[in-house]
C-alpha cells in the first residue's frame, strides 16, 4: 500500500514535470468545448441556480451538483482517446 | 530514479490501466471545477444571465431557411426590379444602372452629352435671351463637376475684396459718413490694370472714372468720380501719377457739377502748386499705407476732417464738399 501511494506520487511528479499533465488539461478542455459538454453543463448549472436563488450558490454547491454529471457527460470518444495518451505516457516512462 | 525504475517496472496491466483511470478522473474533475469556478464567478458578478432571452423573442429572430429569401425572411432581390427616374431625361433606369446614367445625362466626365446638347442648342437657337439664361444655368450650376465648383469658388474669392461688408467699413474708415449713397457702389467693381493701358485710354478712362489704384491688387478702382470709398486726394495722386504734374481732377475741366465746380477748381489748382512732381502711387485705400510724404499728409487731413469745412487751402477740403454741397465754397479766399 504504501508503495502504492509512492508509485502514484511518482508518477503524478513524472506528469507535471514533464508537462503532460498541462498538454492533457488543454487537449480535454478543448475537445469538451468542441462536443458541447460545456454548453450542457452550464445549462445545468443554469437550473441549479435558479433552484438555489441566485444569492445563496455557493461554489460548493456547484461543484457537488455538476461533478457527477460533468464526468458522466463526457463523450466515450474523448474518454478514450484520453486514456489512450495516458497510457502511452506510462508504457513510455515504465520502460525507463 | 532507482525507485521510480523499481516500481514502474513491477506493474502490470491491470495496475496501470486503474492508474490510467485515475488521472483521468483527475483530470474530468478539473475540469469540472474550472467549469464551475468560472460560472460561480459568473453568477456573482451578475453575467451569467445575460445571454438569456425569452423563448419569445427568439421566435421573432429565427433563422429563416426557406427557398427564395434570406435568413431573415426577407425576398433578397427584391430592389433589383427598383427602377428610378432620371431628373433629366424623366426616363426610367434601373436602379443599379442609375448612377452611371445620371453621369451621362448631367455631363460629368468627357463625353458629357449634356454639354454637347447645349452647344447644339446654342448654335441653333438664335434667340439671345435664351442663350444667356442657359449660359446663367450653366455657370450656377456647379453640383455636378469639381471644376466649375473650383471656379466658383474663385469667384467668390474675386468678389470678396469689394464685398458689401468690406466696403462698408472702408467707407467708415474713410470718413464719409452720412455720404449720400452712391448708386455704382456695388455694380462696377472689378477694377483694372492700368499697366495694359494706353495714354489716351487712360486719360478718357479717369475722366470718367475714380481711376484709384488699390495697393492690394493693384488695379483701378472703377467706380464713378465721387466714390466715396477713396477720396479726392487719392484721385488726385493718381492722376498725377499716371498723366504727369499738369493732370488735375476731371471736374476742374469737365464742369460736371455746377456745385462743385469752382471747389474742383480750386482744388486742380491746390494740387499743383503743392503736388507737383510728386511721382509717389496714390496711397490706398486701406490706412496701413507705408509712410511716405503723401501718405502722411493724407491721413493727417483725413483726421482732421471733421474741421476742414473752416480751414482753407489744405488738400482735404475736396473730401469733406461733399457733406456740405451746398453752402458757397471759400474759394475767394485762396484765389
Amino acid at each position: 500500500m504504501n508503495k502504492d501511494a509512492q508509485m502514484r506520487a511518482t508518477i503524478n511528479q513524472k506528469l507535471i514535470e514533464t508537462g503532460e499533465r498541462e498538454r492533457l488539461k488543454e487537449l480535454l478542455r478543448a475537445k469538451l468545448i468542441e462536443c458541447g459538454w460545456k454548453d450542457q453543463l452550464k445549462a445545468h448549472c443554469k437550473d441549479v441556480i435558479k433552484e438555489k436563488g441566485l444569492e445563496h450558490v455557493t461554489v460548493d454547491d456547484l461543484v457537488a451538483e455538476i461533478t457527477p454529471k460533468g464526468r458522466a457527460l463526457v463523450p466515450d470518444s474523448v474518454k478514450k482517446e484520453l486514456l489512450q495518451r495516458i497510457r502511452t505516457f506510462l508504457a513510455q516512462h515504465a520502460s525507463l | 530514479m532507482k525507485m521510480e525504475d523499481m516500481s514502474l517496472s513491477g506493474l502490470d496491466n491491470s495496475k496501470l490501466e486503474a492508474i490510467a483511470h485515475e488521472i483521468y478522473t483527475e483530470l474530468v474533475e478539473d475540469a469540472c471545477l474550472g467549469l464551475c469556478f468560472e460560472v460561480h464567478r459568473a453568477v456573482k458578478c451578475g453575467y451569467f444571465f445575460l445571454d438569456d432571452t425569452d423563448p419569445d423573442s427568439m421566435k421573432d429572430f429565427e433563422i429563416v431557411d426557406q427557398p427564395g429569401v434570406d435568413i431573415f425572411g426577407q425576398v433578397y432581390n427584391q430592389w433589383k426590379n427598383k427602377e428610378c427616374v432620371c431628373p433629366n431625361c424623366s426616363r426610367s433606369i434601373a436602379a443599379s444602372r442609375f448612377a452611371p446614367h445620371l453621369e451621362k445625362c448631367l455631363g460629368m466626365g468627357r463625353n458629357s452629352s449634356r454639354i454637347a446638347n447645349r452647344r447644339i442648342a446654342s448654335s441653333n437657337n438664335l434667340n439671345k435671351s435664351e442663350s444667356d439664361q442657359e449660359d446663367n444655368d450653366d455657370i450656377n450650376d456647379n453640383d455636378w463637376s469639381y471644376g466649375s465648383e473650383k471656379k466658383a469658388k474663385k469667384r467668390k474669392s474675386d468678389k470678396n475684396p469689394n464685398s458689401p461688408r468690406r466696403s462698408k467699413s472702408l467707407k467708415h474708415k474713410n470718413g464719409e459718413i452720412g455720404g449720400n449713397p452712391d448708386p455704382f457702389k456695388y455694380s462696377n467693381s472689378a477694377g483694372i490694370n492700368y499697366e495694359t493701358l494706353g495714354p489716351e485710354e487712360l486719360r478718357t478712362l479717369l475722366t470718367t472714372q475714380c481711376g484709384v489704384i488699390s495697393e492690394h491688387t493693384k488695379k483701378m478702382c472703377t467706380r464713378s468720380l465721387r466714390c466715396p470709398q477713396h477720396t479726392d486726394e487719392q484721385r488726385r495722386a493718381v492722376r498725377v501719377y499716371l498723366l504727369g504734374p499738369s493732370a488735375s481732377l476731371p471736374e476742374a475741366e469737365g464742369g460736371v457739377e455746377n456745385d462743385s465746380f469752382e471747389v474742383a477748381e480750386s482744388q486742380a489748382l491746390m494740387s499743383r502748386l503743392q503736388w507737383d512732381g510728386s511721382s509717389d502711387i496714390s496711397p490706398s485705400d486701406s490706412a496701413s499705407s507705408k509712410a511716405s510724404t503723401n501718405n502722411s499728409e493724407s491721413r493727417k487731413t483725413k483726421k482732421k476732417k471733421p474741421h476742414l469745412g473752416l480751414v482753407s487751402g489744405t488738400p482735404g477740403l475736396g473730401s469733406s464738399k461733399k457733406k456740405k454741397p451746398k453752402p458757397p465754397p471759400p474759394h475767394p479766399q485762396h484765389l
